[in-house]
């Protein structure tokens, strides 16, 4: 392993020094002791142990199937909900219920899931892979909180609850926890049997390295994937029912799991078992080890919270650098042309009009309802939705042009938000918004320094730990947000002669200013596009390699598209600050960052409109529920809908504002390149009439035409020749 | 004459198998170097390594004298390699005319001669036939064209020395006549040096003044194309004689 003086050892020093400074902070009066020494061990191995079997499962998808499943957590949870129906509700006898729910239940999500979506994701871009997989997480949750209403605490008895356990010491090991780590040792073991010396374990294997080289040796690709969701879900739910006992049936707490188990799977390497398994112990001896010896005083209550995170960002620093990978392009069949900036500006002007006709009300149509009278009420929540929508546009050059998912934007606005209530804020300065922009520009770079080098998913993970952290760790410190500090902390501004605060009378104005604001932005990012920096972070998110060989240093091309989203986060913070006037401690939970990169996803990442549209779709379930009078099967409806825009998602995974988009385009009397153009694309897709199906098992990048087949047998003359030579075994010739 | 670049003794190796073994090879300015073999030969390997996508187990890289082992990619590109990949690496959602531009206008970085990205993207449009189709995105062009625009895209970085992953392959019969004009003409006005991968042999054999053959990454014979059509052992391992006879 090399450590030069890199951004490796820039960021590993600093989290040492952090780690090192909160464990000094906090050291407890507990001493040193064999009990206290077996407390911890025993406590530690088996959350390691629950946490192992939640991770294997997260490994065991993404390694034969090469998609992280965010959901793992929230399908286990939504299992334990159903274990807890059928022994305490129903009476089911406890094997019984165990095998109902791991044998039927498990498999049968499994294999529904691969069925229906998770097939048409094998060669998606990652952003859609993991949005589909956070719409599911979103979706089971929704499922669980509405099935079962979170009106009364539930609970789920320990194993052999009320026995006395094995006494170790002067410390005893529940029964519980003794099964546990016993069950977690035998998961180990038959999923290490199972891989390595079945048939079907082998396939799944040889599936990964080549999906072509394994359907050739007769592997059903089908089955594979299928099994391998099923095995996925059934661990999901073993380490759910383990784990539900210690933690209270709570499916927030349930689905969090999965920042621990994608930890302990980084530290994996996302491929080997046996680290999993040693991921899991590692994080559970440390969670063990700071509830024994230290004691987090009420400065940094929750940071034990965060502790999966560190972990997380610590593993990342020792991952050995991502290969520059060639033929990996894939390419999309889109139609499209650069938006003219006289197009770009005509769209900021309609969304100025709409947001600002609405906020006067001067829409007719809906001006007699609760949405359209204006209330005070509905004002605000139009200044929250514009400044979702400017944390949306921030994330389109970061994740739709660059590649670069990113889930820490809300964090960063966050952050934001509590800087300029130090900054600028208290006095009206607006220069304090200049400040934190400044601040938080390499702030969004320094989460990513550690995934600089490695590929994608762990930058998408770097930043979910990064914003669990803010989270837990930052925000939370009494010198960021003080819990004592009442009243409005913010003095109103005036900007370009506007008047804006957290006052109810000054809500329109602070709408109609966001929305300018909004436009403007929307414009310049328009403009952008067409910049020689939009093209080359496009060309990095196209081929690395490619861009690496035309002299593209991919280094600072990332952190330039950092710094950008992160100083547009950094505003949108400002603005959420000033609205809300006080900012409370748990206004910024890690978990907003996923659904908000789903909203935007769902519209097409790649087109600032699409942050417009994602508002606007943001805004219409809540308007639609009042035009309806707050019927509850739209709330349902609305709990359910992120598993809709996953599906949705796989299908169309180019965004909504990219079909519609393209539709749209050919009815403008000025379009006829649109018109042309689809004309050209729909007569291709005529001439690939050879099956595309076989086509693709071969590896093949596109079909061929009739003309290309003439060829084909020109070039197979050769082929033949080479096919005489012997092959080497296992080798790909 | 001394090589625009050598390859002294590479060594690639991926756990047990070997891709790479100590190949030598040149390329020189000025002239249009063939590298051949079977599939898994370990011709693309060598572009990895030439091109710093591959670290090589043991070996130099020297280019222009000074030795480039070890450096990345983006700073071999300053020095003037550039590639196109035998599996597309296109960007495909940036138009013909982006994909070029890109490339043009990191050229500034380290080209200091005033040149405009834009006006240079046109010329070199022109130049490889592409003007028709810049404004479409490239990941709706057929494999021929979108070779083309690889091939464009590793012109505009002004390179000294070109390397062609199966130039060739996806192109009609037509196309692959204008592309060896195209070639020809790099190597005779610009004085390039080409190092060329194929499969079609009667263009390799047109086209190149001295062939390596590659077998299990070794290099088996070398020459000109005739001496290497005559090698025996070359026969032998891959040509088969009906192609021989076909391509000459």
């Amino acid at each position: 392993m090399r450590l030069k003086f890199s951004p490796r050892l820039i960021s590993a020093v600093i989290v040492a020094l952090i780690v090192v400074f909160i464990g000094h902070q906090n050291w407890g009066q507990a001493s040193v002791s064999g009990q206290t020494i077996a407390t911890f061990l025993v406590v530690g191995i088996a959350l390691g142990g629950v946490y192992a079997i939640s991770a294997a499962g997260l490994v065991v998808t993404y390694a034969t199937t090469g998609i992280f499943n965010f959901a793992q957590a929230a399908i286990g949870c939504f299992l334990a909900f159903c274990y807890w129906q059928l022994t305490i509700k129903w009476g089911v006898p406890v094997l019984l219920a165990i095998a109902i729910v791991l044998l039927l239940i498990a498999p049968a999500i499994g294999i529904t899931l691969d069925r229906v979506i998770m097939r048409r994701l094998r060669d998606a871009a990652l952003v859609v892979q993991l949005m589909v997989t956070v719409g599911l997480m979103l979706t089971f949750m929704g499922i669980t909180l509405t099935i079962w209403t979170p009106k009364s605490p539930r609970s789920v008895p320990h194993f052999f609850e009320g026995t006395k356990g094995v006494q170790i010491g002067d410390v005893i090991a529940t029964w519980h926890r003794i099964i546990t780590v016993a069950i977690a040792l035998l998961v180990a073991v038959a999923l290490r049997f199972l891989l390595y010396r079945t048939r079907l374990g082998i396939s799944m294997r040889a599936v990964v390295d080549s999906r072509n080289l394994a359907g050739l040796t007769g592997a059903k690709s089908s089955v594979i994937s299928g099994a391998s969701w099923s095995l996925g879900c059934m661990t999901a739910g073993l380490a759910g029912i383990l784990i539900a006992p210690e933690t209270g049936l709570v499916v927030e707490n349930l689905a969090l799991v999965i920042v621990v188990a994608a930890a302990a799977a980084a530290i994996a390497q996302l491929k080997s078992l046996p680290m999993v398994f040693i991921g899991g112990l590692i994080i559970g001896l440390t969670e063990g080890f700071t509830s024994v010896f230290l004691n987090f005083g009420t400065d940094w209550n929750y940071a034990p919270q965060a502790i999966p995170c560190v972990i997380l960002f610590i593993a990342l620093l020792f991952l050995p650098q991502a290969r520059l990978e060639t033929g990996k392009v894939r390419l999309t069949k889109r139609t499209e042309r650069l938006t003219r900036p006289w197009e770009a500006a005509l769209g900021g002007a309609v969304m100025i009009v709409l947001v600002g006709a609405w906020a006067n009300g001067w829409i007719p149509w809906i001006s007699g309802t609760t949405f359209g009278q204006r209330s005070a009420v509905w004002l605000g929540r139009g200044v929250g939705f514009m400044i979702v929508g400017l944390i949306m546009l921030s994330l389109v050059p970061l994740i739709g042009w660059a590649g670069q998912v990113s889930f820490a934007n809300y964090a960063i606005a966050g952050v934001g938000a509590v800087l300029f209530s130090h900054w600028g804020g208290p006095s009206g300065n607006p220069l304090g918004i200049v400040a934190v922009m400044a601040v938080c520009a390499p702030l969004g770079l320094l989460i990513a320094l550690p995934a600089l080098r490695l590929k994608g998913l762990y930058l998408a993970l770097a930043t979910l730990a990064f914003a669990e952290f803010t989270d837990k760790v930052i925000v939370r410190h009494p010198k960021m947000i003080s819990p004592t500090a009442t009243g409005v902390l913010f003095k109103p501004m005036d900007i370009f002669g506007i008047h804006i605060s957290s006052d109810a009378a000054d809500r329109k104005a602070f709408v109609i200013f966001l929305a300018i604001t909004f436009a403007l932005l929307f414009f310049m990012l328009e403009l952008m596009r067409r910049s020689r920096w939009a093209r080359r972070w496009i060309a990095m998110s196209d081929s690395p390699a490619a861009s690496a060989t035309i002299g593209i240093n991919l280094t600072t091309t990332k952190m330039a598209v950092f710094m950008l989203s992160g100083a547009m986060a950094g505003f949108a913070g400002c603005m959420l600050g000033l609205s809300q006037g006080a900012l409370r401690v748990d206004s910024f939970p890690m978990f907003i960052g996923l659904p908000l990169v789903l909203l935007l996803a769902v519209q097409g990442v790649r087109y600032p409109v699409a942050a417009f549209m994602g508002l606007i779709g943001l805004a219409s379930f809540p308007a639609l529920s009042e035009v309806l009078g707050n019927p509850t099967w739209l709330t349902q409806v609305s709990l359910i809908g992120p598993g809709i825009a996953a599906i949705a998602m796989a299908y169309r995974p180019e965004g909504a504002v990219f079909y519609s988009g393209r539709d749209l385009a050919g009815l403008l009397p000025w379009r006829a390149d649109a018109r042309e153009e689809k004309a050209l694309l729909d007569q291709r897709t005529r001439d690939q009439d050879i099956g595309r199906d076989e086509i693709n098992d071969l590896g093949l990048t596109r079909s061929f035409t009739r003309e290309k087949v003439a060829q084909l047998d020109r070039v197979l003359s050769i082929a033949d020749a080479v096919d005489e030579h012997p092959m080497v075994t296992g080798v790909s010739r | 004459m001394t090589a625009l670049l050598s390859t002294e003794e590479v060594v690639v190796r991926f756990g047990v198998l070997q891709a790479v073994s100590q190949a030598s090879i040149e390329v020189h300015a000025g002239r249009v170097t063939g590298l051949i073999g079977p599939n898994g030969a370990g011709k693309t390997t060598c572009f990895n390594v030439i091109t710093g996508l591959q670290e090589p187990t043991s070996g130099r890289v020297r280019f222009d004298g000074a030795d480039i082992t070890g450096r990345s990619p983006s700073k071999r590109a300053r020095l003037g390699i550039a590639r196109t990949f035998q599996k597309l690496e296109v960007f495909g959602s940036l138009s013909a005319r982006e994909n070029i531009m890109v490339a043009a206008e990191q050229r500034r970085a380290w080209d200091r001669s005033g040149f405009d990205p834009a006006t240079v993207t046109q010329e070199i449009l022109d130049k490889v036939g592409l003007a028709d189709v810049s404004e479409f995105m490239v990941g709706t062009l057929p494999t021929g064209t979108a070779r083309l625009v690889e091939l464009a895209r590793a012109l505009a970085t002004n390179p000294r020395l070109l390397l062609l992953d199966e130039a060739s392959s996806g192109l009609t019969e037509e196309e692959t006549e204008e592309m060896a004009v195209l070639l020809r003409r790099l190597v005779a006005e610009d004085g390039l040096g080409i190092l060329l991968v194929e499969h079609d042999m009667s263009f390799v054999m047109g086209i190149c003044e001295f062939i390596y053959v590659l077998d299990f990454g070794r290099v088996i014979a070398s020459g000109t194309p005739a001496e290497v059509q005559a090698n025996p052992a070359v026969q032998a391992a891959y040509l088969g004689t009906e192609t021989v006879e076909e391509a000459s």
